[in-house]
């Protein structure tokens, strides 16, 4: 009785308008946080400010840097497509390893904590830390990683992975790989071990057999966590930064010059601000679009028509 | 007698006043302190900013005196090269004022300069107040030096830091070695010694290539960062060639980076990586001061403030008294090194410029100067140089040869924007994507882009 009458009371405060001052604080945040250097980002990046050049100081320019960054900035293209494969291979690779690994574990492994504390120390340290200790790693003259690579004559005595324009990529896809795939281990085993069980009893009594069960039982109910874990994959690698900064600097040449590399340059070499307002538009752009597609991955449902095919 | 008396009386005012005129300098210069000058501002606490290197490491350790003597604390932080260049941009364009003084690459001078970010000195220069009667900068720094790295269009912001410049280091345990010199001469037909030529330069750096003795003829700094450049350069200038065509760096003029000299220097630079390490694409200063430290390089070009950690420092190198150091070797351009250098500078925004003035007058002051000079510093005045104690450096001689020839390089405001062109188009080269023509006119596309009107190509792309 009394807990309807104070139930009452809160929806009456609530029609009142008294829900304002409860959500405030968090509209604030998200006012102060994102909503507003995101806009004036979008704003910068329709003027011309560059804290190099007197001239230009931030006069209004409409979607000049847009057109220039699209049309003209092969740069940028470079960049841009070098990250769309960079995210591909690396998130694939994490994922395809990452999902093997937990399932090792899940099927085979009783004692899971140890296992899993250890898994978390690559993902634990500071991106630029991880940057340098490869960077020492795979030190041409001192680097252990180069010795043994020498030594099993994986790597020839004559060149480096960090000078050789074809080695580059690949080990910093490898390193990508060795920090984050416990990462995807990690949620794949936490959403393996949350699954019910009498899906998988009824499809055995049914006589499916493992590889039916995983298609058709174990996929389907994984969904929404596969979507997560390569949302969030697909986003950090797409702002992949710091390791590459420390390890490569972008180079040899361009070989390594990703686009988060590229915006920094324009912004914080160059100082040209108002370009890399739009550049990092355009990152922010992709970004929304990937989400948009995870989005609708993880709330897909099939159609009453397709369910009945299957 | 009153004609007489009074006579005696003006001479004596006029001797007197005469007097007064001639010693009242002398006066004022002994009555001048630190003590003095510094007392209004005692208590307060002076910020500044820099590269974490020996000069500045130095300047830390002299800081505790000038805090005892005036009462004003100075608090120094120390950064890596584009750190300490990219934080103070942001200060700078916050204006919250964060440095009372700032200790930057001459090259980011026209930046500050135009942008309205930092103050001339003449100010404070002509306060009695403030300015140590001693300090008479026209005559004790390098001219030359203080006017392209701490003047911007004629007007002084700053005193020199450091005096910057790069040379040659060589082994000259290896090359006076008799059994070197012997085989030396055998395969090339002439004496072994320090190069004074190019071509020289690649005959000790092929002789001295033997990987399996990790000893190696060169290094190039080839990883796609300011030292790509700073290198280059050297090359550059040595051919006879130049990024734009100007007499002093505050100046636009046309640009000649992709000249013939210059296609010829790029392509000789690269030849040498056939004689430096693998990981040679990789390496910037510091990678190959280790390599020299270790005992593992013949010869490279590089920096003077970095000889002390090699030639000196007996806990870091382990060659030290096998050094020796000469100037860059001559090519088309004749004897060249490059200015450079970090220099003071009073940002507008400064809370304390007049404490920052005082101690950055102090530290150019001699006793200063030399005591950082002998710790790893890189002093502007001449007469440091000619101290017995630096005269024992292995490297003053190199060091000072190379500031008198050195050439400017631009410091206009978009002389950042440049020197990232032409970094990321020298690392394409370095990596094989491209020719060296083909990055020198991409280049020198770009940069008559950025410069505009001012700046045209004198060697048109077709």
């Amino acid at each position: 009785m009394n807990r309807t009458k104070q139930s009452a009371r809160g929806q009456y405060l609530l029609d009142r308008g008294a829900s304002l001052p409860l959500i405030l604080p968090a509209t604030l945040l998200v006012l102060v946080f994102l909503v507003g250097p995101f806009g004036y980002m979008t704003y910068t990046a329709m003027t011309d400010l560059s804290y190099a050049n007197p001239d230009q100081n931030g006069a209004f320019i409409g979607l000049d840097n847009f057109r220039h960054l699209v049309r003209n900035d092969s740069i940028f293209w470079n960049s841009f497509w070098l990250t769309i494969r960079f995210v591909v291979v690396s998130v694939t690779v994490e994922f395809l390893l990452g999902f093997f690994l937990a399932w090792l574990i899940w099927r085979f492994i009783e004692r899971q904590r140890l296992l899993t504390t250890l898994l978390l120390v690559p993902m634990m340290l500071a991106p630029v830390a991880v940057g340098l200790i490869w960077r020492l790693l795979l030190q041409g003259d001192f680097g252990m990683v180069t010795y043994y690579l020498h030594k099993i004559g994986l790597l020839s005595r004559a060149s480096a992975v960090f000078s050789s324009p074809d080695l580059v990529m690949p080990a910093i896809i490898a390193i990508d790989v060795w920090q984050w795939t416990p990462f995807v281990t990690l949620i794949v085993l936490a959403g393996l071990m949350s699954l019910p069980k009498s899906p998988f009893e009824a499809a055995t009594m049914d006589g499916a057999g493992p590889w039916r069960q995983f298609i058709d039982i174990m996929l389907p109910l994984l969904r929404p966590i596969i979507a997560l874990v390569l949302l969030l994959r697909g986003i950090d690698a797409f702002k992949e930064f710091d390791k590459v900064f420390i390890m490569t600097g972008g180079g040899p040449g361009t070989v390594s010059e990703l686009l988060s590399i590229y915006a920094y340059r324009v912004n914080f070499k160059n100082w040209n601000l108002g370009y890399g307002a739009a550049v990092a538009f355009m990152v922010y752009l992709v970004v929304l679009i990937l989400c948009s597609i995870f989005y609708k991955a993880v709330y897909w449902k099939p159609s009453a028509r397709q369910a009945r095919a299957r | 007698m009153l004609g007489n008396g009074s006579t005696i009386r003006m001479l004596t005012i006029t001797a007197a006043l005469s007097a007064v005129m001639t010693l009242g300098p002398v006066s004022h210069a002994a009555a001048w302190s630190l003590e003095e000058a510094a007392a209004p501002y005692k208590g307060a606490t002076i910020r500044t900013i820099g590269e974490a290197l020996p000069p500045l490491e130095a300047m830390k350790e002299l800081a505790p005196e000038f805090e005892k003597r005036t009462g004003i604390k100075v608090e120094i932080e120390m950064y890596e090269h584009s750190e300490a260049v990219s934080k103070v941009m942001l200060d700078l364009n916050s204006k919250r004022g964060r440095y009372d003084f700032i200790i930057q690459p001459h090259r980011e001078l026209g930046k500050f300069v135009t942008n309205g970010h930092v103050v001339p000195v003449d100010a404070f220069m002509a306060d009695p107040q403030l300015r140590d009667p001693d300090f008479k900068p026209e005559d004790q720094l390098y001219q030359r030096l203080w006017k392209e790295i701490s003047w911007y269009d004629g007007k002084d912001y700053g005193f020199p830091f450091t005096a910057l410049t790069m040379y040659m280091w060589y082994r000259s345990d290896l090359l006076s070695d008799d059994h070197e010199k012997e085989g030396f001469k055998a395969k090339y037909g002439y004496d072994l010694a320090p190069a004074q030529n190019w071509q020289q330069y690649r005959d000790i750096a092929e002789w001295f290539t033997r990987p399996d003795q990790r000893l190696f003829g060169t290094a190039l700094q080839g990883k796609r960062h300011e030292a790509l450049w700073y290198e280059w350069l050297n090359f550059l200038y040595s051919f006879g060639g130049d990024m734009l065509e100007t007499k002093s760096g505050s100046e636009c003029g046309p640009v000649v980076v992709n000249s013939p000299q210059a296609i010829a220097a790029t392509e000789y630079y690269k030849s040498l990586k056939a004689f430096s390490p693998p990981d040679t694409l990789n390496y910037f200063w510091d990678d190959v001061m280790a390599l020299m430290q270790q005992g593992e390089v013949a010869q490279l070009i590089m920096w003077n403030d970095s000889t002390y950690a090699v030639a000196v420092d007996e806990t870091a190198s382990t060659v030290v008294g096998k050094m020796g150091f000469d100037l860059v070797p001559q090519g088309d351009g004749g004897k060249v090194a490059q200015v450079e250098g970090w220099t003071y500078l009073i940002p507008t925004e400064s809370k304390n410029k007049e404490a920052a003035y005082l101690f950055v007058q102090w530290m150019m002051d001699y006793d200063q100067q030399l005591r950082q000079h002998l710790h790893g510093g890189a002093s502007a005045r001449p007469d440091v140089y000619a101290s017995a104690d630096v005269q024992k450096l292995p490297y003053s001689k190199a060091s000072m040869e190379s500031n008198e020839v050195a050439k400017p390089k631009p410091t206009v405001p978009l002389s950042g924007e440049m020197t990232d062109i032409l970094v990321r188009e020298l690392s394409s080269y370095l990596a094989d994507e491209k020719s060296a023509k083909e990055a020198l006119d991409t280049s020198a596309q770009e940069i008559s882009t950025l410069l505009g009107s001012c700046a045209p190509m004198k060697y048109p792309v077709e």
